[in-house]
């Protein structure tokens, strides 16, 4: 209630409604008076020339006429309309209209204004000259009529300032309107700008100056907010992504640390896990050996020396995790003929039923790299690439191709650097993996896999191969979409050419 | 009959070896350390001295210097479990025994081998080196 009263259209009507208050009744009661006084001086006028007239009609050359005539004069004037009360006193004689009654004759009190009396008449008196003598005519006037009149301009000034004050209020309510709608639509506007909503243009069609400067300032406003919006959200996102990219520095150094400690301890159980499957082996041996061909221990030492090369095997595999020596890294110039040996083994190893598909572009290289190592790779990520899609269903996609890695792109990786590249992708559309599980993936040992189905070394083995030559993992997951692992090795700046070997 | 000296902390590894190579012949000798090896080759001289590379005192690396220093002649297996040395605590600079081989290689080690191997490639090797020894 209190915020209607503060709108403009409430104050302009109250404004209007209080000056009106005061000045129409003000006014009312001026006009009135002057229509009175019009009015009575109309009356007080007609009546005494009526009086002087009728006077001069009855005194003609100084004689009154005869008393039939006096008083036929007398009713005359009665009759003749306005005129209530006639009579003429000359000495003791009392002429008096026989329109009248006589006790009205004791009515006449001389008026000298216009109601001074509550007789509602008006009785003046009007000297004759009669020969020597004086005769004194005593007329009244209805002052009634004149009363109506004055009642009937009253209420008609009355009812001409309502009609006044009503279309005057509602000109001021049409005006307040007009006035308000534009700056209400600019509050709207404002409203939306300061919700965040800044596409919306401030613009009135209101023809009012003082409303179109507003809105001017208003609309140069927006823009200017607009413009430092703009930088701060710029600014905001530059940040964010710095912030972003720093954050994923970190955790894939955190990453890389974790691992290289792995590998640490890992090739130093290793190296204890030799020096007890040196003996173990020989020992093995040498009981086969001994041993005749039908001995029925045979089978059993048979058996030891199948898992005695099964933990070698494994052994081999931590080392190649936790080796970061770049012995036998060779200069290759196109590593394309290692990928298709890799591959025809990866199709020895995978049922035809699975469709993989190869992307290679030819050449690709040249690269620092240890070949059987890359062979070993392609084979050990396509292993489980098939692990992926042997559930679900999928296909396999094995791509190599020269690449340029950008600035942005290398600051999220600790191993990257901006520059030119050979990248080794494997995906496939298999059944995926949450990033719990993408975060250990690399950790030797760590399978998904059901226990005795596989070593969890394999991508272990690859992580130390990429280690080894320097390159950098980025593995992307989705549980129910795939799985892509993309190796980035850095292209050899030796302009040195070597054959790979066999080719 | 061609003399061996075997060098290595671990028993089960003298011992093994010396089996394999008396079975195939040769005069065997087995020390658990780089001075016990040395003072062996000195009383009984050696054609060939098979050492561990990680061993407690002198290594396998310094080992084979001072045979190579006081008898050039003498052949030299040096054999490494591969891995690195700090098995328990995690240090970025841990030694790993390939930059050991690589040491042993700088100081004229013969041949370097890697645990677990085969017994008839080492043998293979031994009487290889000892022939060339000959020549």
């Amino acid at each position: 209630m209190a915020r209607d009263l503060k709108t403009i259209s409430s104050r302009m009507v109250i404004t209007v409604l209080l000056i009106h208050a005061v000045m129409l009744p003000l006014l009312s009661y001026g006009m009135l008076a002057v229509v009175r006084n019009v009015q009575e001086d109309v009356f007080v006028d007609s009546v005494r020339i009526y009086a002087r007239v009728f006077a001069d009609i009855l005194q003609t050359n100084g004689e009154l006429p005869p008393e039939n005539e006096i008083l036929a004069s007398l009713d005359s004037s009665i009759l003749g309309g306005r005129c209530i009360h006639a009579a003429l006193t000359l000495g003791d004689k009392l002429y008096l209209s026989s329109l009248m009654a006589v006790t009205d004759a004791e009515n006449f009190v001389e008026d000298y204004e216009f109601g001074e009396h509550s007789d509602n008449v008006y009785y003046l008196s009007t000297p004759l000259q009669i020969g020597d003598e004086v005769a004194v005519l005593e007329m009244g006037f209805d002052e009634l009529p004149t009363l109506q009149e004055i009642e009937g301009a009253r209420r008609t000034i009355i009812s001409i300032m309502i009609a006044y004050l009503l279309v005057t209020v509602l000109l001021v309510v049409v005006l307040s309107a007009v006035l308000s709608r534009p700056l209400q639509r600019l509050r709207h506007d404002s409203r939306k700008i300061a919700s965040g909503d800044y596409s919306r243009q401030m613009s009135t069609d209101s023809d009012i100056f003082e409303i179109n400067e507003l809105s001017r300032d208003l609309e140069h406003m927006r823009s200017t907010l607009v413009g430092i919006n703009g930088r701060l959200e710029a600014e905001m996102a530059s940040r964010e992504t710095a912030e972003s990219e720093r954050r994923a520095a970190e955790t894939h150094l955190r990453h890389m640390h974790r691992l290289q400690s792995i590998g640490t301890l890992a090739g130093g159980v290793a190296h204890e896990f030799n020096n007890v499957l040196l003996p173990l082996l020989l020992y093995t041996d040498l009981a086969l050996e001994d041993l005749p061909s039908d001995s029925p221990v045979r089978p059993h030492i048979e058996r030891v020396m199948r898992l005695a090369n099964r933990a070698k095997g494994l052994s081999e595999q931590i080392l190649t995790f936790g080796r970061r020596s770049e012995d036998g890294l060779k200069d290759v110039a196109d590593i394309s003929p290692v990928v298709d040996e890799a591959m025809s083994m990866v199709r020895a190893l995978i049922p035809a039923s699975v469709g993989i598909q190869t992307d290679i572009r030819r050449p690709v290289g040249p690269l620092m790299c240890d070949s059987n190592e890359i062979q070993q790779l392609i084979v050990n990520l396509c292993s489980n690439a098939y692990r992926a899609v042997l559930k679900v269903g999928g296909r396999i996609t094995i791509g190599v191709a020269s690449c340029s890695v950008s600035s942005e792109f290398a600051a999220q990786y600790v191993r990257l650097d901006a520059g030119e590249y050979i990248r080794l992708r494997v995906a496939d559309t298999g059944e995926g993996m949450d990033a719990a599980t993408v975060a250990r993936i690399f950790d030797p040992f760590f399978t998904t896999r059901e226990v005795g189905d596989g070593t969890g070394l394999g991508l272990s083995v690859v992580h130390g191969i990429v280690e080894k030559h320097g390159g950098e993992i980025i593995v992307k997951s989705e549980l129910k979409v795939g799985t892509t692992v993309d190796i980035y090795f850095p292209e050899s700046p030796e302009a040195k050419v070597i054959e790979v070997e066999g080719q | 009959m061609s003399r061996v000296v075997i060098i290595d902390d671990e028993e089960d590894i003298r011992l093994v070896l010396s089996e394999i190579f008396d079975r195939a012949g040769f005069d065997v000798r087995v020390a658990s350390n780089g001075d016990e090896g040395l003072s062996l080759i000195r009383e009984y001289g050696a054609d060939l001295v098979i050492t561990d590379i990680i061993m407690p005192g002198k290594d396998g690396v310094q080992t084979a210097y001072d045979i190579r220093m006081e008898f050039p002649k003498t052949k030299i297996i040096v054999m490494s479990g591969g891995g690195n040395v700090a098995p328990l605590d995690y240090e970025p600079g841990a030694i790993t025994t390939t930059a050991y081989l690589a040491s042993a290689n700088e100081i004229g080690a013969d041949m370097t081998l890697t645990k677990p191997f085969d017994r008839h490639e080492l043998i293979s090797a031994a009487n290889e080196l000892i022939a060339q020894k000959e020549d």
